[in-house]
């Protein structure tokens, strides 16, 4: 298929997501759109899936104008999509979600479950890509429910252009790997492939054409060849660092001592294993590895919100049990939560309110049990220009910030406390180019006055960049600690439990299907 | 890849010993509470069980007594066995042979009186009949939040069906006449509960507790004005019936073969919900739209339109479950005659899971408790009536507390859609 987009323009009452954009993306080729987070690239791809209209322009599919009033429509004129957020229903088994608006019956709409299941094995066997059909959703890796989306997408009536939106963001490495490898595959069988990302390195890997679009108009385009800096400043308008600077650690007394650390979840399963960590001052310890290992009940059980079945945690050398969050708040904990929207922010609330939600209660910002708007209005513009917030003005409402900005009002109310220990979580999950560069110099910066940092990141590139050493994390327990040059092949089989753990039988709950594949750490 | 090599996720073994401490405490002193009732009060009492409608010269005295305290040592037992620990997946059954002990008990106690029979035929039959307005309430509300629309108006669509039943009945002479037109006000009922929910995004708590109000004022005005002129409300009943000789079967034959149309058509209906939701394209996009609408949507499901025509399709059980009120008991229209069961078949669903099979369950257990209450406070008892009404309700917190636990609503229950939403 041939698709090609005409001047297409989107606004929202007076803001323009999307200004004149023109695209053509030929049979068979890979076409990378790049962009910042808010650049317009979901908007566009929603007005290809027909989930939006475009307010002008034309999309021609085959050198014919198209017109789609819902994804119904754009799923029967060839297209299909892979959204960002998969679009699948938990509680249903793959086979019902790929059916999902299509579904097989053997008429008065009684389903056939036969029919359903053999549709998906066909696709999944033309394609190689392997699944279970009657597994259920939500109890599947991250990497295997995009194989489902990729299925699903497939297996509309005649799907020839597939739109990717940002597949990498939740995957491991190997994982990414083997879709790139599936993407090209596809390619090669004859269908088109819109690939949104803002990861330079896959772009350049699988590419035929980029288009790089930044506050809504096509800013570039280039081809496979050009450099990951070359592409970086075409989308964020400026040049831009990739390499963050930092001198050698100095590591000095532990601040963060984890021992024997046993966390058991309501379903019976110890998500953290007799897990052992140590954090010293003046140090990034990086932790790799695959979401959902643990990464996530580590960090609340620091901060304290979770309580754990056995173990020690100390920080700053004191033991933390029996403390809440507030109190190890105020002993100088900072924690940047890898879930903004729903632990780092209140979003109803002003961006200043948001600044000084760890410290509301104490003086100068209330008096006697008052809240001193004032000080609190003072401390928001200082905070404001020190952190290069962009923002209207104190007063607006944090959900009305873009990603990167939500994500600095959170490090300025973390970095405004004298702080001993930091806990930072996807510090720059959702975060654009230059806002990301911006974090990574204060983290590095915030090691350098000696606090000790624990930074969980599922972005190996994140690690790589910040981390003095590098603790690698496998089904609740630290499978090695190695040194920031460790390649990244051996870390990447260390997040799979691939190495350093004991060979032991049959992992539990990997699916008979998935056995050549990269679905060890099931969750 | 060696991936096969990988350690699986450490479980806990799940038959190594736990201990329940709340749990245990409870049915040790619920027990222990039963044990003392037999002691004090019980020595020298029987419950009688009598087959009343087949085989009228059977009667069974059991002694209270030796029951009561065996029952009571069985709860206490399932007890204390929690609070020393017991394996993790014997909890469940544990608790459940504690809660039946306790009811079980409770029931031989309350039989226990002079004068008190367990007429168990009659008992039975008429639990069924009277879960039927659970039943119907509860399958609506489950068809509406399956689909993401919560309808907390049922009450309010009981109250449309019961009195619009009655009024077509009269004015058209013809009973099933008065069933029909049950439906389509139950259905009508809904619509705005529909049309606010979907195209206009209201809040749906707060339109549902408007509806109950205008259908308890609506009905209440009419039932005056109709009090003026002659035939507009007058009893008209359902037959039963009876199935000839299968009728005759001991306790099932009262119970299954010789009931009234309701009961028939609510059994029906469970089943057939059942299985237009687990096994029909209507069931699979309507438990989509209510888990995940942006899934359904994005697939080209048009997620408000089948949300409308689900809230729209509840209300006609919902009306049919009303005309039980007048049609199926053969009374007339009377102000609030629902009396708030269309907020117990709120509970219902939810006690059963949302899933057509558990509502028939928590139905059945409402109706069942209703009809002892009701037996007993015929039967002359010296518990006071009122607190005998409490009995169901008392009797499904044990259970409820006991066995079923946390319930999981549907994921877009109540939160209403707009496409292009993430």
């Amino acid at each position: 298929m041939r698709l090609e987009l005409k001047g297409l323009t989107k606004k929202f009452g007076s803001f323009t997501a999307d200004d004149d954009i023109d695209l053509v993306v030929e049979p068979g080729q890979i076409h990378a759109v790049l962009g910042e987070n808010g650049a317009g690239k979901s908007t566009l791809m929603n007005m290809l899936y027909g989930i939006l209209t475009p307010t002008s322009g034309e999309i021609l599919i085959d050198g014919e104008p198209v017109s789609f009033s819902g994804p119904g429509d754009a799923i029967a004129a060839g297209i299909g999509m892979v959204h960002q957020h998969f679009k699948l229903v938990g509680p249903f088994s793959v086979a019902d979600n790929v059916q999902l608006g299509r579904e097989h019956t053997r008429g008065a709409g009684v389903l056939s479950a036969r029919a359903a299941r053999k549709a998906v094995l066909d696709v999944s066997e033309q394609y190689g890509l392997r699944l279970d059909p009657d597994a259920v959703c939500e109890d599947l890796p991250v990497g295997v429910q995009q194989r489902v989306e990729i299925v699903k997408a497939l297996s509309g009536p005649k799907t020839e252009l597939l739109i990717l939106d940002e597949p990498t963001a939740v995957l491991t490495p190997a994982e990414i790997t083997e879709l790139l490898q599936i993407m090209r595959n596809l390619a090669q069988a004859g269908t088109s492939i819109l690939f949104i990302s803002h990861k330079l390195k896959e772009v350049q890997a699988v590419a035929d054409k980029i288009t790089v679009i930044r506050r809504g108009k096509v800013v570039a385009e280039l081809a496979p060849t050009a450099s990951e800096s070359e592409m970086a400043s075409a989308m964020v308008g400026r040049a831009v660092s990739l390499q963050v600077d930092k001198t050698p650690a100095v590591p000095g007394e532990p601040r963060l001592e984890v021992k024997d650390l046993t966390v058991v979840s309501d379903a019976g399963v110890k998500v953290l294993d007799a897990l052992e960590l140590t954090v010293n001052g003046g140090e990034i310890v990086g932790l790799a590895g695959v979401e959902g290992n643990g990464q996530t009940e580590l960090a609340r059980a620091i901060l304290g919100l979770l309580k754990p079945d056995s173990g020690y945690i100390a920080i700053d050398g004191r033991d933390a049990h029996g403390r809440g969050p507030a109190r190890r708040i105020a002993d100088g904990l900072g924690y940047i939560p890898e879930d903004r929207g729903r632990d780092g922010l209140v979003s109803e609330f002003s961006v200043a309110e948001n600044i000084v939600l760890n410290q509301y209660k104490d003086e100068p910002y209330s008096k006697r049990g008052v809240v001193d708007s004032g000080a609190v209005h003072k401390r928001a513009v200082d905070s404001i220009a020190e952190f290069d917030i962009r923002t209207q003005s104190p007063d607006e409402s944090a959900s009305s910030l873009s990603g990167g900005n939500q994500q600095k009002v959170i490090i300025a109310r973390e970095f405004s406390r004298p702080r001993r220990f930091l806990v930072a979580a996807q510090p720059t999950r959702g975060v654009d180019v230059g806002a990301t560069e911006f974090i990574h110099s204060r983290l590095i910066a915030e090691r350098d006055t000696g606090t000790g940092v624990l930074l969980i990141s599922s972005e190996l590139d994140e690690i790589y960049a910040l981390a003095d050493r590098i603790a690698v994390i496998y089904n609740g327990r630290i499978v090695g600690e190695v040194a920031p040059d460790t390649p990244r092949e051996v870390i990447g089989r260390l997040m799979v439990g691939a190495a350093g753990a004991p060979a032991t039988t049959e992992p539990l709950n990997t699916e008979p299907l998935n056995d050549e594949d990269t679905d060890g750490g099931d969750r | 890849m060696a991936v096969d090599t990988a350690p699986a996720p450490a479980l806990v073994d799940d038959r190594a010993p736990a201990r329940h401490l709340k749990a245990g405490i409870t049915y040790l002193v619920l027990g222990a509470l039963l044990v003392v009732v037999a002691l004090t009060w019980l020595g020298g009492h029987s419950t009688t069980v009598a087959f009343d409608k087949t085989l009228t010269d059977v009667r069974w005295d059991v002694p209270t007594f030796g029951v009561v305290l065996a029952l009571g040592i069985a709860c206490a037992a399932a007890g204390a066995w929690m609070c020393v620990g017991l394996p993790q997946r014997r909890f469940k059954s544990a608790s459940a042979a504690a809660v039946a002990a306790f009811v079980l008990a409770l029931l031989f106690w309350a039989y226990s009186q002079e004068g008190t029979v367990f007429r168990a035929e009659s008992i039975l039959a008429g639990a069924l009949f009277l879960s039927m307005p659970y039943i119907f309430g509860a399958l609506s509300g489950v068809v509406c939040e399956r689909s993401g629309v919560i309808n907390i108006g049922i009450e309010g669509q009981f109250l449309m069906g019961a009195f619009t039943g009655v009024l077509v009945a009269n004015i058209t002479g013809s009973i099933y006449a008065g069933l029909a037109g049950a439906m389509i006000a139950g259905s009508l009922s809904t619509m705005l509960l529909a049309l606010l929910a979907t195209k206009y995004q209201v809040n749906q708590v707060v339109v549902g507790v408007i509806l109950n109000l205008l259908a308890l004022g609506f009905t209440s005005f009419m039932y005056d004005q109709l009090k003026k002129a002659d035939g507009l409300n007058d009893a008209f009943s359902v037959p039963v019936i009876s199935w000839g000789p299968l009728a005759d079967i001991p306790v099932l034959g009262p119970v299954l073969f010789q009931q009234k149309l309701f009961v028939y058509v609510g059994l029906v209906m469970v089943l057939v919900v059942w299985f237009l939701l687990y096994r029909t394209r209507w069931g699979l996009r309507t438990r989509a739209v209510g888990e995940h609408p942006a899934a359904a949507d994005s697939m080209g499901v048009n997620v408000n339109r089948l949300r409308y025509w689900n809230v729209v399709a509840a209300g006609l059980l919902a009306g049919f479950g009303g005309a039980w009120f007048t049609l199926g008991n053969s009374l007339a229209f009377n102000k609030n005659m629902t009396a708030g069961l269309g907020f117990v078949a709120l509970a219902v669903m939810i006690v059963g899971r949302w899933n057509p099979l558990g509502v028939l369950a928590g139905a059945l257990i409402f109706g069942f408790t209703t009809q002892i209450a009701r037996d007993l406070s015929a039967a002359g008892s010296s518990v006071p009536g009122e607190f005998l009404q409490m009995l169901p309700y008392a009797v499904t917190l044990v259970v409820v507390a006991g066995l079923i636990g946390k319930a999981k609503a549907p994921a877009a229950d109540g939160v209403p859609y707009n496409p292009g939403d993430k």
